[in-house]
């Protein structure tokens, strides 16, 4: 069965790749049989995940009736495909969406500004043995926030020192997306590395595995 | 009441999650925990939603016959096995479900990421140009990064005095500053970005999450 | 002169397809014919191994398979040389995925590793499975792994499982790791460990990694591995070769030739401005 289903993956890929050459039925046939699989495996883990675990196992087997809460209002969502009273799903999403901004509020506060303002300031000071290079690094890393923030403050126009700063920052920018552009094409390359191991070694048994 | 209603609710069901970082004893904790398992079951359900809709449009196709019906039909069937195979087998693990997921959706969905492999040499071959001194400064970046973060990259490196300078260093100095810099501003903008949307939505005055006519 | 300038304007109109077949022979060969070039350690990997090795035959570590298949050919060899070394050294790991897909994924990597170092599930490790709404998971995973899933993957009451007994929320877990091809990695710095100072190291898809950056400097993540070539170096430094060692070859031809698509295409860019400003 599991050299088989070997067999049925190669194919699969292979397509996946026909793509590549041009669009044809035998891609169309993957890609939708991909898609009608893939919503069944979600619906599956979904379905697992929130209804037993997380309510029929609490409620049922350990009596915590408290937590049927959110199977009510989760069941509120289903009222989405009743035009007239769609509106109650709006009880469960606002539950959602503000539970949310809740608690993001203090959690990325502290870890996304505050945490990362003290490292770019603190960073030339609070190191022992650095030397005149790790020095202007982070002399070169604090230009490279500071005027990054000030290319994105656009509530005064971009003329005289400001428009200065914001080129600096743009200049930031553009390394920052270079390195950024590097490790992307390292990524899609590896993707690919990992689809010729696969029927190289796994399929046809060549090379080393 | 249809719009205001679940505002409110939201708005004290925010409050409590925001509360409880600043005063961590109960019944603030008591809620905030409460309201995190309830989260879990009611983001699950959202799911169903999207689930429901994708059966109804190839149901339909099919139905209707309409152009391209029996792609539908093989969505359905593909559909169909996964969903009851677990119910069948009374497990979510291995059988038919396992042997799908091993042998059908994880080849597919891992070629399906490696096409881009194809394209983004394509686009590098045909779009990325050296049009201005940014445009350049972002390609020779690029290019440092690629070559750098590689074994045969490693190897380049030339002597000058005693010093070795080489691709794999530039390529780390790189990342670990200009870049770092670059991310950072980014973080910092958005993390201040999604606070104040999130404030934004405690309030009520962003609304659009709730639908058209809210 | 000029026709050379021609040939490289010509060289644009080139169909696409042979760029692509000219991508398949540059990584396909190295993957059948590997050469074996050596893999340079990076800090962040340093530090991420540093965090490995500081723990004590039988610690609890939790581990997060933050990805699906369509990342698994750069995250995999993450996974498992991670999963290869705790086994190895009696390290027990609490497991889980927030990502639907990444249950089928995390099965073959922990059956795989429990088989080789024969360890028993619910004493040795145990999976948690997945669990939707990540950020809620996260949070509540600081109070108790047990509230947060009632339940195993398969539907087991989790107060039957022994290995929690020992590690029930973050405090009890001197390392989380999480393997993620999304922000998950960061959101986890900023909920385990804003919140609940939970020390974190994260393994990253390349993509993702550039934007780890910020956090690894700042102390959020400890270290932190980058694509494939951070799998390369961990396999390294714990010496167990794999997947990831043996695709750097492709890796360095697949990255030389995108060099010199971008080298061609502005040398053709160069030749056509060169054309046009004769002509006029």
């Amino acid at each position: 069965m599991e050299g088989f289903g070997i067999w049925v993956g190669a194919l699969l890929t292979l397509a996946i790749f026909s793509f590549l050459y041009r669009e044809n039925p035998i891609y169309r046939f993957a890609e939708h049989l991909f898609v009608g699989v893939s919503a069944g495996y979600y619906l599956v883990q979904y379905c697992f995940s929130a209804l037993y675990k997380k309510l029929w196992v609490p409620v049922v087997d350990n009596g915590q009736w408290l937590l049927l809460g959110g199977g009510v209002l989760g069941a509120l969502m289903l009222f989405r495909f009743h035009r007239r009273t769609e509106w109650i799903s709006r009880f469960a999403i606002a539950f959602y969406v503000a539970a949310w901004s809740g608690y993001v509020i203090p959690s990325i506060l502290k870890a996304q500004v505050l945490t990362q303002v003290r490292s770019t300031i603190l960073m030339p000071w609070n190191t022992p043995g650095l030397t005149w290079w790790d020095h202007l690094s982070a002399a070169l890393i604090l230009i490279g926030t500071v005027s990054i923030l000030i290319y994105f403050y656009f509530s005064h126009e971009h003329r005289g020192p400001l428009k200065a700063v914001s080129q600096v920052g743009i200049t930031f920018l553009m390394i920052g997306f270079g390195a950024s552009f590097g490790y992307t094409i390292m990524g899609r390359i590896t993707l690919l590395i990992g689809r010729f191991q696969y029927l190289f070694y796994d399929w046809l048994k060549l090379g080393s595995s | 009441m249809k719009r205001t209603a679940p505002i409110v609710f939201g708005f004290v069901v925010g409050m409590i999650m925001f509360l409880q970082y600043f005063i961590p004893h109960a019944p603030f904790t008591t809620a905030y925990s409460l309201v995190l398992d309830w989260k879990q079951v009611v983001f699950g359900m959202t799911l169903i939603l999207g689930i429901v809709s994708l059966v109804r449009h190839h149901g339909t196709k099919v139905q209707r016959r309409e152009k391209d019906w029996a792609y539908s039909v093989v969505v359905l069937l593909g559909f169909a096995v996964m969903a009851i195979a677990p119910i069948v087998q009374r497990t979510t693990e291995g059988g038919i479900y396992g042997w799908m997921f091993d042998h059908v959706q994880a080849p597919m969905q891992a070629t399906m990421f490696a096409l881009l492999a194809f394209y983004v040499a394509s686009a590098s071959y045909r779009a990325f140009r050296a049009r201005s001194v940014q445009a350049a400064l972002l390609l020779l970046a690029g290019i440092t990064v690629m070559l750098g973060r590689v074994p045969i990259g490693e190897m380049m490196a030339i002597h000058v005095a005693g010093h070795e300078f080489s691709l794999a260093t530039l390529s780390s100095w790189i990342l670990d500053v200009p870049n770092m810099a670059a991310k950072r501003g980014i973080l910092i903008g958005v993390g201040l970005g999604v606070t104040a949307t999130a404030l934004k939505i405690l309030l009520g005055i962003e609304r659009t999450y709730l639908g058209r006519s809210a | 002169m000029d026709r050379f300038l021609a040939f490289l304007e010509r060289l644009m109109s080139i169909d696409r397809r042979w760029l692509y077949l000219a991508v398949a022979i540059a990584v396909a060969v190295p993957v059948l014919r590997p050469i074996g070039l050596p893999v340079k350690v990076s800090n962040e990997t340093r530090d991420f191994f540093a965090q490995l090795e500081a723990l004590h035959e039988g610690d609890v570590i939790l581990f997060s398979f933050d990805y699906e298949a369509d990342t698994n050919a750069e995250l995999d060899p993450m996974s498992r040389v991670i999963w290869d070394y705790c086994f190895s050294r009696g390290i027990r790991i609490v497991a889980l995925t927030l990502y639907p897909g990444g249950v089928g994924i995390a099965e073959n990597i922990m059956n795989e590793a429990a088989e080789k170092y024969g360890k028993e599930y619910g004493v040795d490790y145990v999976f948690l499975g997945f669990n939707a709404d990540w950020s809620g998971t996260m949070l509540r995973m600081g109070e108790s792994f047990r509230l947060t899933y009632p339940a195993e993957q398969y539907g087991k009451a989790t107060t039957e499982i022994p290995l929690l007994d020992d590690a029930d929320k973050y405090a009890d877990v001197p390392l989380l790791v999480s393997i993620a091809s999304s922000s998950y990695a960061e959101y986890w710095a900023i909920w385990a460990g804003g919140k609940f100072g939970q020390k974190i190291v994260t393994g990253n898809t390349a993509v993702q990694a550039v934007l780890v950056y910020p956090y690894y400097q700042a102390g959020q993540i400890l270290g932190f591995l980058g694509g494939l070539k951070g799998a390369a170096e961990l396999e390294t430094l714990t010496d167990l070769p794999g997947d990831a060692t043996r695709g750097m070859d492709s890796q360095s031809t697949g990255h030389g030739l995108m060099v010199l698509f971008i080298l061609l295409g502005n040398l053709a860019y160069l030749a056509q401005k060169i054309r046009q400003r004769r002509a006029v």
